[in-house]
């Protein structure tokens, strides 16, 4: 890539170059985090923290999913949730009556849920702000009650046992690991190509997008799939660490998490959320045991950082980064 | 109509005389600043909470515990205008053209503060608030109906109508309507648009709390008690048309109504799900409502 502003003149270019270099640095960060991520086994090996960490990544999936559809394409769909419970029922699904292997299952999970994703966001093409909230509120509270309630097929609230795939919680949490880095490589690749303009400029204008000649229906819609296929996969994956789905992971307060974690990191920044979800979840999971105001603490976080500080943590980071290096 | 449908409509009209006041309050915050406030249904909580426990825990009289009740509501509502509110229309939040966004978060993560902080303050455990009247049960012939859930009825119907006529006729209710209408315009004609915005979040909330209060003893008191009715209420403005007051009140019967019988003759299970697909229907094609004005252009 050409090297800063002064060999080129040309002012429409340094914008695109501008915000290529803010998302390689992003991008940057969080491998140097996952990198960290990967060398904790060396150190910790108790059970049950390497298990908040695995649904630490399943969460900073869902959560980087969730800020490529809100944070850069501005849909705020109020139902990431529910598309991590509809990729679960369908391995589930599959593996419980007709014996099929979770691996294909998992698959199976991305198609369906990025299908169901792409005919929400074709549905709600048209609908901006709180009439999008709504409408994919109430999606989510449907497809919650549906799965609570065919009792006959899905057993209701008691949940649907599934195959595991995996015998190690080491092996569960490479798997993890490397499904998060590779969805962030996908992500990145998305961003820095044309497309990551693309879904920014419909994020900032899209009437203006519309007239520049994006194509506003074409990529709102297939952020809407990808987000909805990324959420189906952690969903899949986590019902054959779990060895059980329930509707429980539709519910709005698992929304609320992944909305947390999002706001918290910085919406809009790739390293921001994926980085927050595991701080959210491990500190949340040392606080249920100082005295359980995990929920409270990071509700009251959300309203502060989306009142005072919108980039978030990630944010807070540059600016102190930036204050440092000019002193 | 047989002496149960009689029963089924006249206990569908009383239940939605309760969703009105929960709507009207949501309808007037969006007619004002064009957003739906996701903590509604929290406001509706901290009111039952605040009633079963100024009258149980302090010993106040019930008569006197309710329209406490509609005051915590209020200051809740106040509170909440001038804190997290105000930036939306005084321009300095650092959301610029994403305002819309801003508030689906903030009231989002305010209604998840609110669930949680009563959770480990108050207590997971429901409480059953004490009865207006001890009567259990009224028999006006076909229909049947506790004594606490007719006199609270009779208690809302006053309060929408005081509430309807107010902002119909008294100067501040003009002055909220005019800002629905144009705020640029109403400002210009010299109305105080932050004054207006902050009396009807506290009208707003006061009534969701007061409803809350009136069914505490029904509906026991928990943290989430005010999800349900949150979503009820979504699903009536949407209905009567975002911001329209009589619409709101007109669609509560409605659903209250049609609640009452697809629960008896449909399907029991899914009478929440009813609600919501009608919900998403008119969403995707009828953004409007049945009875507000066609103006929304994205």
């Amino acid at each position: 890539m050409a090297p800063s502003s002064a060999t080129s003149p040309a002012g429409n270019r340094s914008g695109v170059q501008l915000s290529n270099t803010k998302t390689t640095v992003e991008f940057r960060a969080a491998l140097v985090a996952m990198a960290i991520v990967a060398l904790i086994p060396l150190g910790v090996s108790n059970p049950y923290w390497l298990g908040v960490l695995i649904v630490s990544m399943y969460f900073a999936i869902l959560a980087g999913a969730w800020n490529l559809l809100a944070g850069y394409t501005g849909q705020f769909s109020l139902a990431p949730a529910t598309f991590a419970m509809i990729g679960a029922y369908t391995t589930g699904l599959l593996n419980h009556y007709f014996g099929v292997p979770p691996l294909l299952g998992i698959v199976a999970a991305v198609v369906v849920s990025g299908l169901v994703g792409l005919l929400l966001g074709r549905a709600v093409l048209r609908l901006v702000g709180p009439y999008l909230a709504l409408t994919t509120l109430s999606f989510a509270e449907i497809m919650r009650l549906v799965a609570s309630n065919s009792i006959d097929i899905t057993r209701g609230d008691l949940g649907l046992g599934v195959a595991g795939l995996l015998d190690s919680r080491i092996g569960w949490y490479y798997l993890f690991l490397g499904a998060l880095v590779v969805l962030l490589i996908l992500f990145y690749m998305l961003l820095r190509s044309k497309a990551g303009l693309f879904l920014q400029a419909i994020r900032d204008d899209e009437v203006a997008a519309r007239r520049a000649g994006v194509n506003v229906v074409f990529w709102k819609t297939t952020a809407f799939a990808i987000s909805a296929a990324a959420s189906g996969f952690a969903g899949a994956l986590y019902a054959h660490f779990a060895e059980l789905v329930t509707p429980e992971l539709g519910l709005i307060g698992q929304t609320g998490l992944i909305v947390s974690m999002t706001v918290i990191g910085g919406m809009g920044t790739l390293a921001g959320p994926v980085v927050a979800a595991f701080l959210v979840y491990v500190l949340s999971e040392w606080l249920r045991d100082v005295g359980g105001y995990q929920l409270v603490v990071f509700a009251a976080l959300v309203v502060i950082f989306a009142r005072f500080f919108r980039e978030g943590l990630w944010g807070l980071a540059r600016a102190a980064v930036q204050r440092w290096g000019r002193a | 109509m047989s002496g149960i449908d009689v029963d089924l409509a006249v206990n569908g009209l009383i239940t939605g005389v309760f969703y009105a006041l929960m709507a009207i309050g949501l309808s007037l915050i969006f007619g004002i600043l064009k957003i739906v406030n996701f903590a509604h249904g929290e406001f509706y909580m901290v009111g039952a909470y605040a009633y079963t426990l100024i009258a149980l825990a302090l010993g106040v009289p019930v008569w006197i515990a309710l329209p406490l009740a509609f005051v915590v509501g209020a200051l809740l509502g106040w509170l909440t205008e001038r804190t997290l509110m105000r930036p939306l229309y005084a321009g300095y939040t650092s959301w610029g053209l994403m305002r819309d966004e801003y508030a689906v978060i903030v009231t989002f993560g305010l209604s998840l503060f609110l669930i949680n902080f009563v959770d480990k303050v108050i207590g997971p455990y429901a409480y059953r608030g004490p009865p207006l009247v001890e009567t259990s049960r009224v028999v006006l012939g076909p229909v049947l109906i506790s004594g606490h859930r007719l006199l609270a009825a009779g208690i809302a119907i006053a309060v929408i109508a005081v509430t309807a006529a107010l902002i119909k006729w008294s100067f501040w209710g003009q002055q909220i309507r005019a800002v629905s209408q144009n705020r640029l315009g109403a400002s210009l004609a010299g109305i105080d648009t932050a004054k207006a915005s902050v009396i009807v979040f506290m009208l707003s909330g006061g009534l969701a709390a007061f409803a809350g209060a009136l069914l505490s003893p029904v509906i026991n008191a928990s943290p989430d008690v005010g999800i349900f009715p949150a979503i009820k209420s979504y699903i009536i403005v949407v209905l009567g048309g975002m911001g329209s007051v009589p619409g709101a009140i007109i669609a509560s019967l409605f659903l209250g109504v049609i609640e009452s019988f697809g629960a008896v003759y449909i399907s029991f299970q899914y009478r929440d799900a009813f609600g919501l697909i009608l919900l998403m229907l008119f969403l995707l094609f009828r953004p409007q409502g049945l009875f507000g004005e066609k103006g929304r252009e994205v």
